[in-house]
């Protein structure tokens, strides 16, 4: 057992990049044949290979982990939503998200988000949001996700023609529903409400800080930008990848005259630390090879239901983040391929600053997610992890971006309730 | 020498739709369904001698405009209604496929006094529990001819859906067929019970349904159970066939609707 008193305090600069510590909260006992055996870890996985006893452990174990996050420092814990889902055992994040209001103090907790179009009504997530945010003093993150495909069009049976009309009618309703001071009714296409007066309303004012997960389609940069959200890339693929991919993001904040502020901006990343280079490739390969192969081993018939993506933006060929030709070439990557490419920064914490000082620089990131138990990786590894990355690489990413504000965090208040202890 | 069919453009509202015509004598109406039909079928020839057919394309399918502004099926089927005004088609014979023989089923029921005869052909619109049939909008396109003809390798099937012979060609195929499953999807997605079976009882119409052997889409028990729902029809099964049967055995369909509709 880890003595979290034994971490130093959290000593965060007035202005710096955020990093925020990500969990998938993965199944991690698939057989070992699982890929050659079935077609898809999401949408259709054979229920015979989910054994409750041992999720048990895990979800106990995935808290343990994301609490001790919070304790040695990191700025955010970020849960997230999935459906029929082995690579991610959590289709309610709020609840994940509750547990932790209870067990940290600091830390902003991200929840990553809600599906908006799979709530009905939608006020739903305006309400469990909100109830976040009070019960936490005021350290939400709301992440506003469409979904992917497999969870919202295969797993929960939404229509992919209405999905994103349904998503800008349910935000408008949920910003509505937080920001006005009195009961309105509500005429939408998809949700009618005669009285919409959530009890609670936020605690941060106008209302929690808006994140949006995407996969880079133009659409989405330019309507975060013009709401003032955050925009997150979350991929699998790395910072290498991603920078490309950001690149063309704030090209286009630029064409739409929007500030280039770092804080605009999120980026997920897979990182593994060791004590060297060589033991980082002895200690996490195979749960490395375990997430690439199994936990993203998707049907591809399941990654894009058709009308999931406009015509206009499949006319641009932007491709979907699971696309045949990349989880082809993934199966065929090892370690050393998954480190050249960016797809994992990983090794000893001096290869690891460098590479992620390198990450932000170029993404130009503020707000930075990093995945630290990937696939099968054990409670005591992913705990070295952690701790290796608070103690020897954060410190070296602190100021970052010093220059700049960010808009788009929590804002807590200051005199913060705290849980008693429980009575023997 | 079949008949070349004329093809043209009809506004219907503000939504153009593709139609095409060849034939003379009382009107009869082909609606395609979900795959294949991106033209004219060989087994339609077999009528342009005693009728007027006409096939129009569905929103989202080819040249036809999209579907943006129907949210539901009673929008679909109000819509056909006023094609078949525009056509200036009073009452016509209608023979439906798949996705067009449940809108032909619609039809039937709700506006009865605008369909003289119905054939119902591979019918979509009801769900049996433990007969799915095939998941096709999760289908990888290079499987389609597997599914949906019994035999994948049959000259239909290569014509059909032929294999792209470049990348290019197979992203157009993509966005294509992606475009019209989308239009499918939106009325359809993700089981197809829209609530015809309160409906179907309505049909007064002489019906003849024809369901195929070998579909993995509609399995041939779907036929019973929409002849079951439709006083005075009749069910016929195509043998050694799939999906797209009326392709793939053009002369045994041409038989069974020439001798429903000659009847």
């Amino acid at each position: 057992m880890c003595d979290l008193f034994s971490w130093p305090r959290r000593t965060v600069l007035e202005q710096s990049v955020k990093i925020c510590w990500f969990h998938l909260m993965p199944y991690r006992h698939l057989p070992p044949d699982f890929e050659q055996k079935y077609r898809s870890v999401w949408v259709d996985p054979p229920s015979h290979l989910y054994d409750a006893e041992k999720a048990h452990v895990l979800y106990n174990e995935y808290l343990d982990e994301l609490e001790h996050a919070a304790a040695v420092g990191f700025d955010g814990i970020c849960v997230n939503e999935h459906h029929n889902n082995a690579y991610g055992i959590m289709p309610s994040p709020n609840l994940m998200a509750a547990a932790l209001v209870r067990r940290t103090t600091d830390a902003a907790i991200v929840v990553m988000g809600n599906s908006l179009a799979l709530y009905n009504p939608p006020l739903r997530v305006a309400e469990e949001f909100a109830m976040l945010d009070v019960a936490s003093g005021g350290r939400l993150v709301a992440g506003f996700p469409t979904g992917t495909s497999m969870d919202t069009n295969y797993a929960y049976g939404a229509n992919p023609a209405t999905l994103r009309d349904r998503y800008h009618e349910a935000h408008d309703l949920i910003i509505r529903a937080w920001t006005e001071p009195d009961l309105f009714a509500f005429n939408g296409k998809y949700t009618q409400n005669r009285y919409v007066n959530i009890w609670p309303r936020p605690l941060q004012k106008p209302h929690p800080p808006v994140w949006v997960p995407g996969s880079g389609s133009v659409e989405t940069w330019e309507w975060t930008s013009q709401m003032n959200y955050v925009y997150c890339y979350l991929s699998y693929s790395g910072y290498k990848h991603g920078t490309r991919v950001m690149k063309g993001f704030w090209r286009e904040m630029e064409n739409l005259g929007v500030d280039d502020n770092p804080y605009r901006a999120g980026f997920l990343q897979l990182v593994a630390v060791s004590e060297t280079d060589a033991k980082a490739e002895e200690e996490y390969a195979p749960h490395i090879d375990y997430f690439f192969k199994k936990n993203l081993h998707v049907y591809p018939g399941f990654t894009e239901a058709p009308g999931y993506r406009s015509i206009k933006t499949l006319k641009k060929g932007v491709g979907s983040n699971l696309s045949r030709s990349h989880s082809r070439k993934r199966t065929e990557m090892k370690w050393k391929d998954f480190v050249e490419e960016g797809y994992v920064i990983g090794g000893s914490p001096e290869t690891v600053a460098d590479r992620m000082r390198e990450a932000v620089e170029g993404l130009r990131v503020g707000h930075l997610m990093v995945l630290l138990q990937i696939g099968s990786m054990p409670k005591d590894l992913t705990m070295k992890n952690t701790a290796l990355f608070a103690s020897e690489v954060m410190p070296k990413l602190r100021g970052m971006w010093s220059g700049y504000e960010d808009h788009w965090w929590p804002n807590p208040i200051s005199n913060r309730a705290v849980p008693d202890p429980v009575a023997g | 020498m079949p008949e070349r069919p004329n093809e043209r453009t009809v506004a219907v509202g503000a939504l153009p739709i593709e139609v095409a015509s060849a034939g003379s004598g009382p009107p009869l109406l082909y609606l395609h369904g979900a795959f294949g039909y991106l033209g004219w079928p060989d087994f339609l020839n077999g009528f342009t001698d005693r009728f007027t057919v006409y096939a129009p394309l569905h929103p989202g399918f080819g040249e036809s405009g999209d579907a943006d502004e129907f949210d539901d099926l009673l929008d679909l089927t109000l819509y056909h209604l006023d094609l078949l005004d525009e056509l200036g088609l009073e009452r016509p014979d209608v023979i439906g496929h798949f996705f067009g023989a449940m809108i032909a089923a619609e039809l039937a029921a709700i506006a009865g006094n605008r369909v003289n005869r119905l054939v119902l052909a591979a019918p979509m619109g009801l769900w049996l529990e433990g007969h799915p049939g095939i998941d096709y909008f999760a289908a990888a396109p290079d499987k389609l001819r597997s599914i949906l003809f019994a035999d994948a390798d049959c000259d239909a099937a290569l014509g059909a859906l032929p294999d792209p012979e470049s990348d290019e060609q197979r992203h157009l195929q993509r966005i294509e067929r992606t475009r019209s499953l989308a239009t499918i999807a939106k009325f359809m997605w993700p089981i197809p019970d829209k609530g015809l079976k309160k409906r179907l009882h309505r049909i007064r119409q002489p019906t003849q349904v024809i369901v195929a052997e070998k579909d993995q889409l509609v399995a041939p028990v779907y036929g019973q159970a929409f002849a079951d729902r439709i006083n005075g029809s009749k069910v016929e099964v195509i043998s050694k066939a799939g999906h797209l049967f009326q392709l793939e055995r053009p002369a045994e369909t041409r038989t069974t609707v020439e001798k429903f509709l000659s009847g």
